[in-house]
């Protein structure tokens, strides 16, 4: 907290120039930002596909594959590992939110709200992704049910677990 | 039934736990555990190319500002340091990339420690927007895939508690000694040369330097002097001689650090007050002490 910050201040004021808010080092590439960002994710998922001998894209066990997988209905899937559980007011929420999305890519209109953490919330990640077209493990529909969880569920997006409730003080 | 919320803008805290600090086996677990979350190499020989040593000390001192600015948890900084360090010492990184990791490394430390984590939003507008909060989203899973989802590191701060409560020390300083170890602890998250250093080497010498630089162990000096080092090395089952090397880095990286800090200010007031506005009136202060007692906290 603030206790150390006179201290702080005084003996790490070297580099200090001007306020807090600045940009160290010029520009960012955006482009091969995106597309270093794209590799990199691409990467984690075959390697995740290689170790769990499951093909996240299309959802299916590959066949050389150390596991044996079996399909469970989505019901008997505890209620944690569901992905995209909103309740109906977030889900309506998503909608309105989906309306305000422009088509150029990063220009996610955040539904307002006071929610500090707003912008971790599943319904700005999974619009992001369904405005990719590259991702490769996206999910196309962010329906409400599925049929089982799957490892890409861990590469796309943080979700609220139901019925979580909103911080005090929110 | 009607709710009210009291909750201020103050976090509410535990109190310490004794399960916890007065059982052996928590710190001889940290101690156990640390070396996992270490940085693998130092990656300026070798991995990096186009990043050089004084690129992270300016991205950590942004760090350390934006820190202190959103009031964040103690160990968020150096927590974010080491999600820094780890990554950089696997990935190449460009220089004006370096910036988005810093703020995306805060990110996670922050959502790891704090009940009220520090927002992409925000963390955007502190790299002055060069960033946006879509691309600290997406590299934010990047970072957490190089790191394998280990976040829970060990930091230095986690052993203050540990240390202190095993010294003779008087009661009513001990908040002092916290405040001291706990600046001497984000000074070396700022400096390279500690990256590798286990945190526990830290911790013990950040200890070290603050009891010797408030001079508590003067009053007794016979039983002090180095027998402080011997029970700070004993402590954290530290080697003596690297321990006293250790503090004496600290103590060196922390009057450099004061010096500099002054000829920036006299430097400044020379030049301008400047249309910047923040920041500018500890610049009034006339000149830096070099006694760390000096230092007003």
């Amino acid at each position: 907290m603030c206790r150390t910050m006179a201290t702080h201040k005084r003996i790490l004021s070297t580099l200090r120039n001007g306020p807090t808010r600045r940009n160290l080092f010029g520009p960012v590439d955006r482009e091969q930002l995106q597309v270093e960002y794209q590799a990199s994710i691409r990467k984690d998922l075959e390697e995740a596909s290689h170790r769990w001998g499951f093909d996240f894209i299309s959802d299916k066990p590959l066949e050389s594959s150390d596991f044996q997988w079996e399909g469970v209905p989505g019901t008997k899937v505890p209620l944690l590992y569901r992905s995209c559980m909103f309740d109906l007011e977030q889900v309506e929420s998503q909608r309105a939110a989906e309306v305000k999305v422009s088509p150029k890519r990063g220009k996610v209109a955040p539904p307002h709200n006071e929610k500090e953490n707003i912008p971790l919330s599943p319904q700005r990640c999974a619009l992001r992704l369904v405005n990719f077209e590259k991702t490769p493990e996206k999910r196309e529909n962010t329906g409400l049910k599925r049929k089982q969880t799957n490892l890409t569920d861990f590469y796309q997006a943080k979700r609220r677990v139901v019925g979580m409730p909103r911080k005090s003080g929110e | 039934m009607e709710l009210l919320c009291l909750e201020m803008d103050t976090n509410i805290r535990a109190r310490p736990d004794p399960n916890l600090l007065c059982d052996d086996r928590v710190l001889q677990s940290l101690l156990t555990i640390e070396e996992r979350f270490l940085p693998q190499y130092s990656y300026f020989k070798g991995v990096q190319k186009d990043i050089q040593p004084f690129m992270r000390r300016m991205v950590a001192t942004w760090m350390l500002e934006v820190c202190e600015e959103q009031k964040c948890e103690e160990e968020v900084f150096p927590l974010a340091m080491n999600y820094l360090d780890r990554f950089l010492a696997v990935v190449p990184t460009k220089k004006c990339n370096l910036q988005l990791l810093g703020a995306v490394c805060m990110f996670l430390a922050s959502k790891l420690k704090e009940t009220r984590p520090l927002t992409a939003e925000k963390l955007c507008i502190y790299t002055d927007n060069s960033i946006k909060p879509q691309e600290l989203l997406e590299w934010e899973l990047v970072v957490l895939g190089k790191l394998k989802w280990n976040l829970a590191a060990v930091t230095p701060n986690d052993f203050i508690e540990h240390i202190v409560r095993r010294l003779p020390l008087p009661e009513d300083k001990l908040a002092l000694i916290r405040k001291h170890v706990q600046t001497f602890i984000a000074l070396c998250a700022t400096d390279f040369r500690f990256a590798m250093y286990p945190p526990s080497m830290i911790a013990t010498g950040s200890v070290g330097a603050a009891i010797c630089g408030l001079q508590l162990d003067s009053a007794d000096q016979s039983q002090w002097g180095d027998s402080l080092t011997d029970l700070l090395a004993k402590i954290t089952n530290t080697e003596v001689d690297v321990l006293k090397e250790c503090q004496e880095q600290i103590e060196r990286v922390l009057v450099s650090s004061l010096r500099e800090g002054r000829q920036q200010q006299q430097q400044q007031q020379q030049t301008q007050r400047g249309p910047s506005g923040k920041g500018l009136d500890e610049l009034d202060q006339s000149s830096t002490p070099t006694d760390v007692r000096d230092v007003n906290l």
